[in-house]
């Protein structure tokens, strides 16, 4: 049955009503809405890392470093310079973006493997270098940075930074989205399915892949940035080999190379290990690593090949 | 001169570590073309299991380093039977996330099984540091450089004198050639991932005493063994060993006079040489890889 457009529509209503009700379902448990915030901040992060792994086919161990730039960045800016904070956002995004640029250039000649290693290496060393500065707070973290301000409106309450953060998120989709269809992201997929062909079509293979890499980073730099200003607290080895190993996480289960992937694997690495709890909370790790290896091995897509079949279940 | 002395042998102790630990993860690189992420991770997991077997089991210290890298061998041959084998033909993204994948099971089991609380490892041996010349050495540092040494050449029997050695070579010229020449390929990987993983797990043991066990512990441990990987070449088992001696000599001298950029220093210097000579020291020149 061809889907047809009235049921797609009346769907994404459904969801996008679902999603606008969220903090007054679970109004009696604030902390749930907490996390989904910092679940959609991490979908954010991966988000960038899904454009350059799931579609520029471009490794990054290192992409926590990228947030780590963007949310100390802006964190420093505001506290020590005090700068405005949209402003001091804006420069976190372009710090990391910046780091983008220098990171991306080792993937100009390195692939695979050594592009692992390589941005494995430049991500590691960024966290030490921020935990031995002393303007970053060194070992002991940055603490009590400012809370979340929209112009004259502070955004305190979990309820208001949720609401502001399904637009930030609905906003850099739809831009990843318009991107990956428009020219430049026609070439950036076309680089990934075979550079040499790409190439010989006269695409411009080097600066397409810094323009993800700077790109990605951006985004991730965004999600720093944001997570800074929600979470009040920065520490060098939260962004560590770890945590970009968890973002990569996100993104295998929750789909490489989907738009909507992100958001899943975001939720699922936020959620599992608070719907497990207590002292199995480890168990949720092996839960991650399982999944990630049965994404691999038998769903390429991860989480989003569900909702896709859900979807044709639906007949939407 | 002393002072410096001392700092080269110390640093030699480390760099063993970091020998130890590449040659593994190069073993099963060079012939399966598999970048092992869970190599650090499977002997974390081993060595829990062996300080259950000294502390709660009693088993005597030389049976449980058997015991251990026959552990590691077994978890080899399932890693390769049931998960590389089927995936074998995909990218090299694929197979680093299977890795990953696999070492987060490794140290969610660990942390969940034994708790995250550091544990004191036994050292193999005891008894006080000895003086050589004006170096002083303690005797676990002592058995993890012979170690390394006995590895090497252990692995450099195995890849140049006997028959699977050269048709693992083969396998990592040619796959499909190697078939065609009547070597049996899947036999052979088994048999690769088994002597890398029984390595990982014999690795681990012998330089958990100077760190603490945790489920996290051979975390930077890996870091720097890929490193030394990288500054050898990739695809030299002889190279992992002279990269991770030269990392661990050249760290701890870093150490010495900036201690605050010891981490730092080698990881940039990695991404420099990748950057340069992608083929690393000892690595066979390449146009292009990948």
């Amino acid at each position: 049955m061809v889907p047809s457009r009235g049921r797609r529509l009346t769907a994404n209503a459904v969801l996008v009503a679902l999603v606008l009700l969220v903090p007054l379902i679970f109004r009696t448990k604030p902390s749930i809405i907490g996390y989904l915030n910092i679940a959609m901040l991490y979908a954010l992060a991966t988000q960038g890392l899904n454009l350059l792994m799931g579609f520029g086919g471009l490794v990054s161990l290192g992409h926590a470093a990228f947030m780590a730039i963007g949310g100390y960045t802006a964190a420093v800016l505001v506290m020590t310079y005090h700068v405005n904070m949209f402003l001091a956002v804006v420069a976190g995004v372009a710090g990391a973006g910046l780091f983008g640029l220098v990171i991306g250039f080792p993937s100009l000649r390195l692939s695979g493997f050594y592009l692992a290693v390589a941005t494995m290496a430049l991500g590691s060393s960024v966290a030490d270098v921020i935990k031995r500065l002393t303007i970053t707070g060194g070992d002991y973290g940055l603490s009590n940075i400012p809370s979340l301000r929209l112009g004259p409106w502070k955004l305190v309450s979990d309820a208001s930074r949720y609401y502001f953060f399904v637009i930030i998120l609905a906003l850099v989709f739809l831009a990843v989205r318009n991107f990956l269809n428009s020219r430049s992201g026609r070439a950036v997929r076309a680089v990934h399915d075979s550079e040499m062909t790409a190439a010989a079509m006269g695409v411009n293979v080097a600066a397409y892949k810094l323009i993800t890499f700077i790109f990605a980073a951006c985004i991730a730099g965004l999600s720093g940035a944001l997570y800074a200003f929600t979470i009040s607290y920065l520490h060098p080895t939260n962004f560590g080999l770890t945590f970009s190993i968890g973002l990569l996480s996100m993104s295998i289960i929750g789909g490489l190379g989907t738009i909507i992937g992100p958001i899943l694997g975001a939720v699922f690495w936020v959620m599992l290990p608070l719907i497990i709890g207590g002292k199995l909370t480890y168990l949720a790790t092996v839960i991650f690593g399982l999944s990630i290896i049965g994404s691999v091995m038998f769903l390429p897509k991860g989480l989003s090949d569900l909702v896709t079949r859900i979807q044709t279940r639906l007949k939407l | 001169m002393n002072i410096f002395a001392n700092l080269v042998l110390r640093g030699l102790a480390t760099g063993a570590v970091y020998a130890l630990v590449g040659m593994g993860i190069v073993v099963i690189l060079q012939t399966t073309n598999v970048m092992n992420f869970a190599q650090g991770d499977t002997g974390m997991f081993v060595t829990y299991l062996a300080f259950f077997m000294i502390t709660t089991a009693k088993v005597p210290y030389s049976l449980v380093l058997v015991l251990a890298i026959v552990a590691g061998a077994v978890i080899g041959l399932i890693v390769e039977r049931f998960m590389m084998r089927s995936v074998r033909s995909r990218s090299h993204l694929s197979l680093i996330m299977l890795t990953l994948g696999l070492s987060l099971v490794f140290q969610g089991l660990a942390a969940f099984l034994f708790n995250t609380v550091p544990l004191l490892f036994p050292p193999l041996v005891t008894g006080d540091p000895v003086r050589l010349g004006p170096v002083i050495l303690s005797r676990q540092d002592i058995v993890v450089l012979l170690a390394a040494i006995v590895v090497f050449g252990a692995l450099y029997l195995f890849l140049y004198r006997t028959k699977q050695g050269v048709a693992a070579r083969s396998i990592s010229q040619d796959e499909y050639a190697a078939r065609v020449l009547g070597i049996p390929t899947p036999s052979i990987y088994m048999l690769i991932w088994a002597i890398g993983s029984a390595l990982a797990g014999l690795a681990a043991l012998l330089i958990v005493p100077r760190f603490s066990l945790e489920p996290s512990f051979m975390g930077l441990i890996q870091v720097k063994a890929f490193s030394a990987i990288v500054l050898g070449g990739m695809d030299s088992v002889f190279g992992a060993a002279v990269g991770g001696l030269i990392i661990g000599v050249v760290e701890n001298l870093v150490a010495y006079q900036f201690p605050a950029i010891k981490d730092s220093f080698m990881l940039i210097v990695v991404v420099i040489v990748l950057l340069v000579m992608p083929q690393g020291l000892f690595g066979k020149r390449q146009q292009r890889r990948f």
